[in-house]
C-alpha cells in the first residue's frame, strides 16, 4: 500500500454558536511527523477529533490519499487506517495486554474468540518492538509508560497508516519518553504519517519535521521545524511577545517565619524511605521530580491520604501525621490535587459553591446552616485578588469556566479556609499560558502574605518561576536542594536524573 | 487540551447554561404534563374534578411522597434505597405484633428502632463495607420481606385501634397523612438547601472524590441519608397499616418502584449531584394523578403496572438524554 496522504481543507467547526475552528488546513504525508501546537482551547483536539470521526465538521473536506470525504465516522476513519492515542487512556484496564493489543479485531475460530492466536499475535508485536511486557497481565497493573507502549503496539498491530498522538508524554518518565520517541520515529520511517500534539517545545524540535500552530481556531504558523526559532513558536502560540522563562525578581529573598510544614525522616513505602524537608511561613518551596519520583506520595501523606510508616511530621502547630483529609484540613492544610476534573472540581455545581465548600462550617450559622448568599460573599472575597472571571458565580456551573479559572476557584477554596500550609500539586496542569502567569503571581503573593507554600510539580519551568527554594526528588529520595540563582532549568533537569 | 473547545468559547463571552436556565423549563415541563393529565382525565371522567377525588389523590400520594423525600436526598448523593417497600410492610407487621404484645407507645418505639436499624444496616454496607447501593438495598428488600412474613407467620395481622394517623381528618376535612407529607417535604427541602449536610449530599453526588478531598465527611453524610430513609419508611409504614387497619407482609409492594420513578421524573439524576424536592413532589403528583385517573376510566390495574414501568424507563431515558447533552456542551 502506498504511503498515506492527508489533506484537511477549510475545516470549520462551531459549538453552540462559537466558532472553534475557522477554515483550517492540515496536511500530513506518510513518513513525516507533524507537530500540532497551540494553547488550551486553540482547537487542536477538536481538529483531530474531526479526523477521527468523533466530531463532524460544519464545512470543509478531508482528502485521504486522493479520496475526498466530506465527513468521517469512527468506523470509516478506522478503516482508512487512522488511529488515535489520546492522553487519557482508551484501553480497558481489566483486560490483558494481549486482549488490548488485539481489541476490536479479535481473531476468531468457529465463530469463537481464538485466545491462543490473540496471545501469540500480541507476543509477536511486543517482541518485534523489543519490549519486555507480559502479554497476559491486565493492563491496569502496568505503569503509565508501559500502558502507552501497549497503545503503540495496538496501533502497530492494527497496521495504522496515520497515527495521532495527543500529548502522549504528559505522564511519562524520561526513559519512557525516549522509548516512545524511538517508536514514533520507527513508525514514521516505515511510512506512517504522524500528527503529534504537544505543549512541550523540546519535543517539537526533537521529533517533528513540520510544525503547525493553531491559535483561536486559526492556523497562525506552518513551516519546517528547522526553520522556526523557538521564540517565534512561542509567540505564535501565545499571540504576543513573550520572554524566555525568567525568574521573577521577588523570588529567593523571602522574609521567613516559623516552619509550618516539617517532615523528618518520613518513611512511606519501599521506595520512599527517608524524606526530610521544611517549609516556613513566607516562602514557596517547590518539590520537583518526574512522575514516579515519589513527590506526589509525599504530598498525599501530608494531607492524610497515605499513612506514613515512620518519621516525624509537623503541620501548622500540630505534631503527627493526619488521619485523613478532614483531620488534615482541621490542622490547617490546604491541598490542591493534581487532577482538577477528577479530584478538585464539582463540575456540575456552581462556581461559588466550589469555592466555599470547605468553609461551609465557618461561613454559615452554627456550623450547620449555610446559604447561597454566604457562598457568594465568600466568592466575592477572592474573585478580585485571584482574578476569577465568572458571569454568574452563584448559579453558573464551574465546568463552564476555563481550566485556569477553575484552578483559581480551587485555590480560593483554601484561601477562604485560611489554610496554612498550602500543598499545591501540579497547580497549572491543563492551564494556558496567560492564566498560568496569574496563578504564579497569586501563589507568590500568598507566600508573601505569610503562607507556607509547598508546590509539588513535574514541570521545571514552573519551578523556575515559582520557587524561593527547590527540592529535587528522584526515585523516592531527595537528591538536591537549589536556592536563589541556582534554581534554573538545566540544574533541575540534571539533578532529577536527566 | 481535554477541556476542549468550549474553554475558548466561554472566554469569548458565550452565555453559559446556568442552573436557572436549565431547571426552570424542567419544572415547568412537569407542571405542564401534570395539568395536561388533569385536563385529559377531567374530560374522560366526571368524578375526577371533585374535592373528594383530589383528597384521594393527595392521600395516596402521601406515603410515596414521604418516602420520596429522603430518597431524593439519597439520589442527589448518588445513592438509592430499594428496600423501602418491604421495609414499610415490615414496619406494619412490627406495629401490629407490638400492639398485640405490649401496647401502642411501645410498638411505635419498636417501629422507630426497626427503621433506624434498617438504615444502619444499609448505611454500614454501603459506606463501610463498600457494597454498592443497588445490591445492598436489593438484598435488604428480600431480607425485610422475609422477616415480615416470618413475624406475621405468613398471615395478615389485624390492627383495629390504630386508625388515627392514617384516617383522622383534623383540619379542613384533610386527612393526617397529607399534613405529614407536607411537613416532611418542607423539612427535607429546607435541609437540602440550607444545611451543611444537605449541601454536602449534592457535592458528594457531583464528585465523591473531590468531596472527600474538600473535607466533607462523605461516609457519614451518606450514612445519615440511609437512616433518614429508614425513618421515613417508619412513618410511611405506620400510615399504611393505620389506613388498612391490618398489617400484611405484602403491603407496599412496589413502593420502591413508585418512589424511584417519582424522584427521577422530578429531575434528580441517577448520576448524582442534581435534583430538588419540588421536582420530586411534582413527580409524585404525576404518578398519583396517573394511577387515580386510570382507575377512574377503568383501566385494568395490571395495565397500570405496565404504565408505571414505562414511566420509569421514560424518566431514566430522559435523564440519560440530558446527561449526554450536558456532556456535549462541555
Amino acid at each position: 500500500m502506498p504511503d498515506i496522504t492527508l489533506a484537511m481543507q477549510g475545516i470549520s467547526k462551531s459549538f453552540s454558536g462559537v466558532e472553534v475552528l475557522h477554515q483550517v488546513d492540515l496536511n500530513a504525508t506518510g513518513g513525516e511527523v507533524v507537530a500540532l501546537l497551540g494553547e488550551n482551547g486553540a482547537g487542536k483536539s477538536t481538529l483531530v477529533k474531526i479526523l477521527a470521526g468523533d466530531y463532524t465538521a460544519d464545512s470543509g473536506s478531508i482528502d485521504i490519499s486522493g479520496e475526498v470525504h466530506s465527513t468521517l465516522n469512527p468506523l470509516s476513519a478506522r478503516r482508512l487506517g487512522i488511529r488515535m492515542i489520546y492522553q487519557e487512556f482508551q484501553d480497558a484496564g481489566s483486560l490483558t495486554v494481549a486482549e488490548n493489543i488485539c481489541m476490536g479485531r479479535w481473531p476468531r475460530r468457529f465463530g469463537l474468540v481464538n485466545w491462543s492466536r490473540i496471545r501469540s499475535e500480541a507476543a509477536a508485536v511486543l517482541e518485534q518492538m523489543g519490549v519486555d511486557i507480559d502479554p497476559s497481565v491486565p493492563v491496569g497493573t502496568l505503569r503509565v509508560g508501559e500502558r502507552q507502549i501497549v497503545e503503540i503496539a495496538r496501533a502497530l498491530a492494527d497496521s495504522a497508516r496515520l497515527l495521532v498522538l495527543d500529548e502522549p508524554t504528559a505522564a511519562l518518565s524520561h526513559q519512557e519518553v525516549e522509548r516512545l520517541f524511538t517508536w514514533v520515529r520507527r513508525l514514521r520511517d516505515s511510512g506512517v504519517a504522524i500528527i503529534y500534539i504537544t505543549h512541550r517545545l523540546d519535543e517539537v524540535y526533537e521529533l517533528a519535521d513540520r510544525v503547525v500552530v493553531l491559535r483561536n481556531g486559526d492556523v497562525v504558523l506552518e513551516d519546517a521545524t528547522a526553520r522556526v526559532p523557538r521564540r517565534a513558536l512561542v509567540e505564535a502560540m501565545v499571540g504576543r511577545d513573550i520572554g524566555e522563562v525568567q525568574r521573577p525578581a521577588d523570588l529567593g529573598f523571602a522574609t521567613l517565619g516559623e516552619p509550618a510544614l516539617e517532615l523528618e525522616h518520613l518513611h512511606l513505602d519501599d521506595q520512599i524511605t527517608d524524606v526530610s524537608l521544611s517549609v516556613r511561613a513566607g516562602e514557596v518551596v517547590c518539590l520537583y521530580g518526574k512522575i514516579g519520583s515519589g513527590t506526589t506520595q509525599v504530598a498525599e501523606a501530608c494531607f492524610g491520604l497515605r499513612r506514613p510508616l515512620g518519621g516525624r511530621m509537623l503541620l501548622g502547630v500540630h505534631e503527627g501525621a493526619p488521619r485523613g483529609p478532614v483531620d488534615a484540613i482541621r490542622r490547617g492544610v490546604g491541598y490542591l490535587p493534581p487532577d482538577r476534573k477528577r479530584e478538585g472540581a464539582f463540575l456540575i455545581r456552581p462556581v461559588a459553591e466550589n469555592l466555599a465548600v470547605s468553609s461551609w462550617g465557618q461561613i454559615g450559622v452554627a456550623g450547620m446552616f449555610v446559604t447561597k448568599r454566604q457562598e457568594e460573599i465568600a466568592y466575592n472575597r477572592w474573585s478580585r485578588p485571584l482574578n476569577i472571571k465568572a458571569a454568574d458565580p452563584a448559579r453558573q456551573p464551574i465546568a463552564t469556566l476555563s481550566g485556569g479559572n477553575q484552578q483559581k476557584v480551587i485555590l480560593g477554596r483554601w484561601l477562604e479556609r485560611h489554610s496554612n500550609p498550602l500543598i499545591l500539586v501540579e497547580p497549572t496542569r491543563g492551564v494556558d499560558v496567560g492564566a498560568r502567569r496569574e496563578i504564579y503571581a497569586s501563589i507568590r503573593k500568598m507566600a508573601r502574605d505569610g503562607k507556607a507554600v509547598l508546590v509539588v510539580t513535574s514541570d521545571y519551568e514552573e519551578v523556575v518561576q515559582l520557587a524561593d527554594r527547590a527540592l529535587v526528588m528522584s526515585r523516592g529520595a531527595l537528591v538536591a536542594e537549589l536556592t536563589n540563582d541556582m534554581v534554573e532549568t538545566q540544574a533541575l533537569i540534571n539533578a532529577s536524573g536527566g | 487540551m481535554t477541556v476542549g473547545p468550549t474553554t475558548s468559547a466561554l472566554e469569548t463571552g458565550a452565555v453559559p447554561p446556568t442552573r436557572r436556565g436549565r431547571s426552570v423549563p424542567e419544572t415547568s415541563a412537569l407542571i405542564f404534563v401534570l395539568i395536561a393529565m388533569c385536563v385529559f382525565f377531567a374530560f374522560r371522567s366526571e368524578f375526577f374534578l371533585t374535592a373528594d377525588n383530589f383528597i384521594n389523590i393527595l392521600v395516596s400520594a402521601s406515603v410515596i411522597g414521604i418516602v420520596a423525600a429522603p430518597a431524593t436526598l439519597l439520589l442527589v448523593s448518588g445513592q438509592f434505597d430499594l428496600s423501602v417497600g418491604s421495609g414499610a410492610a415490615l414496619i406494619g407487621v412490627v406495629m401490629a405484633w407490638g400492639v398485640s404484645q405490649y401496647g401502642v407507645p411501645q410498638a411505635i418505639l419498636l417501629c422507630i428502632l426497626t427503621g433506624i436499624a434498617i438504615g444502619i444496616v444499609n448505611g454500614i454496607s454501603v459506606t463501610i463495607i463498600g457494597i454498592n447501593a443497588l445490591i445492598t438495598t436489593l438484598a435488604m428488600l428480600a431480607i425485610l420481606h422475609g422477616l415480615a412474613l416470618v413475624l406475621a407467620g405468613g398471615q395478615t395481622l389485624p390492627l383495629p385501634d390504630f386508625g388515627g394517623i392514617g384516617n383522622a381528618r383534623p383540619l379542613f376535612n384533610i386527612p393526617v397523612p397529607v399534613f405529614l407529607f407536607i411537613g416532611v417535604t418542607i423539612l427535607t427541602s429546607l435541609a437540602m438547601r440550607f444545611t451543611v449536610f444537605g449541601r454536602s449530599m449534592y457535592a458528594i453526588g457531583a464528585n465523591p472524590v473531590a468531596a472527600r478531598l474538600a473535607g466533607i465527611k462523605t461516609g457519614r453524610a451518606v450514612f445519615i441519608g440511609f437512616i433518614l430513609s429508614g425513618l421515613a419508611v417508619v412513618l410511611g409504614g405506620l400510615i399504611l397499616v393505620s389506613q388498612l387497619g391490618a398489617a400484611s407482609p405484602q403491603a407496599a409492594t412496589g413502593l420502591e418502584l413508585a418512589v424511584v420513578t417519582a424522584v427521577i421524573l422530578g429531575g434528580a439524576s441517577l448520576a448524582g449531584g442534581r435534583g430538588t424536592i419540588l421536582g420530586t413532589v411534582l413527580g409524585v403528583f404525576i404518578l398519583g394523578v396517573l394511577s387515580n385517573g386510570m382507575t377512574l376510566i377503568s383501566v385494568d390495574s395490571f395495565w397500570q403496572q405496565v404504565a408505571q414501568g414505562c414511566l420509569l424507563l421514560l424518566a431514566v431515558g430522559f435523564d440519560q438524554f440530558r446527561l449526554r447533552l450536558a456532556g456535549k456542551s462541555r
